[in-house]
């Protein structure tokens, strides 16, 4: 069975990108603009998410607070949150990374391949 | 200068902080604005040179190349720019000194910039010493800012499918040093005399990479001597430079 990947990403473009080129990779992936959307998915039980793909930029509620909340709960307490975003301070970094997150990737730096190998590599494929 | 003077230029100065303040918000969020599309931009051209989007002909794919290794030029200056508006502040701030593991920043940074090097086919090789190295005394961001613009520019300035070689050692002396060697271009006699000068740009840098601020040496020289460090490089042309910096170890008593 296919794994499933949660992009969570308030640009549609950007968004539709990045799923099409993970379908393409042969990943079932979910998709959400903001925090109501994310948590619509990431509470239902019937979505057994495998992997969540985080940008940090969102309308009112922020990416931080989305993965505070993912961390809060039980189930979600290990599953890979890679942060995919175009903010690249150190304190951003280590506020991350300081609520668990596998890797901290600026979006401009690295092209969608590579992304998907850094997913490959925590899910395989 | 009589207390009313003195309350007048408090006055004036409280005004300017702020509005260097506000003026270094609307870059750093124009930046991810910019990084945003440039990002968008990078991906579909990608996709084109992929062929994921049919077969393209060979002239469409050399114009596809060109437009990309711009963007990716376009995305060069948005981080330099964002270095150039962390320093301005850097200025403003205290340095906050800590025990950093250095091995852990190169590590970080290897990664960050894999992207980069794999375009250019060249091999990043740290050669990391089996043992645990001291920890440095320093301000982790800022010593960041200063191995991350070496290591960009040594990717930046080197041939494709070159080397980079990066090392750290105790010099016997309190410092840990840290090297990047490139594979490079060299740096010309006037730029050995000049290149850490703000504004200035090495003609060979210039030959190779049209556009940069001249600003990141400048500001790294800085940021490391503000440590009590030292920044120096040795260069031949054609065959590559190396930069060195040091920085004090972090010994408990020193915070």
């Amino acid at each position: 069975m296919a794994k499933i990947i949660l992009i969570i990403e308030d640009d549609n473009f950007l968004q539709g990108l990045e799923a099409t080129k993970l379908k393409k990779e042969g990943y079932d992936v979910l998709a959400a603009g903001n925090s109501v959307e994310a948590f619509k998915i990431i509470d239902d039980p019937k979505n057994k998410l495998d992997l969540i793909l985080l940008d940090l930029l969102l309308p009112e509620v922020d990416g931080f607070m989305i993965l505070e909340r993912i961390r809060q709960n039980k189930e979600f307490l290990t599953i890979p949150v890679i942060v995919f975003s175009n903010l690249s301070e150190e304190k951003d970094i280590k506020r991350a990374q300081k609520l668990g997150i596998s890797e901290f990737m600026v979006k401009s730096n690295f092209t969608l391949d590579e992304l998907a190998t850094k997913i490959k590599g925590l899910i395989g494929s | 200068m009589d207390e009313n003077e003195i309350k007048n230029l408090q006055e004036e100065n409280d005004k300017l902080k702020q509005s260097l303040s506000v003026k270094s918000d609307i870059v750093s969020i124009s930046a991810h604005q910019i990084r945003t599309s440039l990002s968008a931009l990078k991906w579909i051209i990608k996709m084109f040179l992929d062929g994921d989007l049919g077969k393209a002909t060979p002239e469409q794919e050399n114009l596809m190349r060109k437009a990309y290794e711009g963007n990716d030029r376009a995305i060069g200056i948005v981080n330099e720019l964002l270095l150039a508006n962390k320093t301005e502040n850097t200025t403003e701030k205290k340095y906050v000194f800590e025990s950093v593991d250095m091995a852990e920043i190169i590590e970080h940074s290897i990664f960050d910039f894999s992207g980069e090097a794999y375009n250019k086919g060249i091999e990043i090789i740290f050669l990391k010493p089996e043992e645990k190295m001291p920890a440095l005394r320093a301000d982790k961001e800022k010593i960041r800012v200063v191995f991350q613009n070496i290591l960009e520019n040594a990717i930046k300035y080197s041939n494709d499918h070159g080397k980079v070689f990066i090392t750290i050692r105790k010099d016997g002396d309190g410092f840990m040093e840290i090297s990047v060697k490139d594979t490079g271009i060299g740096i010309s006699e006037d730029g050995k005399k000049k290149l850490f000068e703000k504004f200035y740009r090495d003609p060979e840098a210039q030959k190779k990479e049209i556009i940069g601020s001249g600003i990141g040496l400048f500001t790294i020289k800085k940021i490391v001597e503000d440590h009590g460090g030292k920044i120096w490089f040795e260069s031949e042309k054609e065959a590559g430079t190396t930069f060195f910096f040091k920085i004090p170890e972090f010994k408990q008593a020193q915070i």
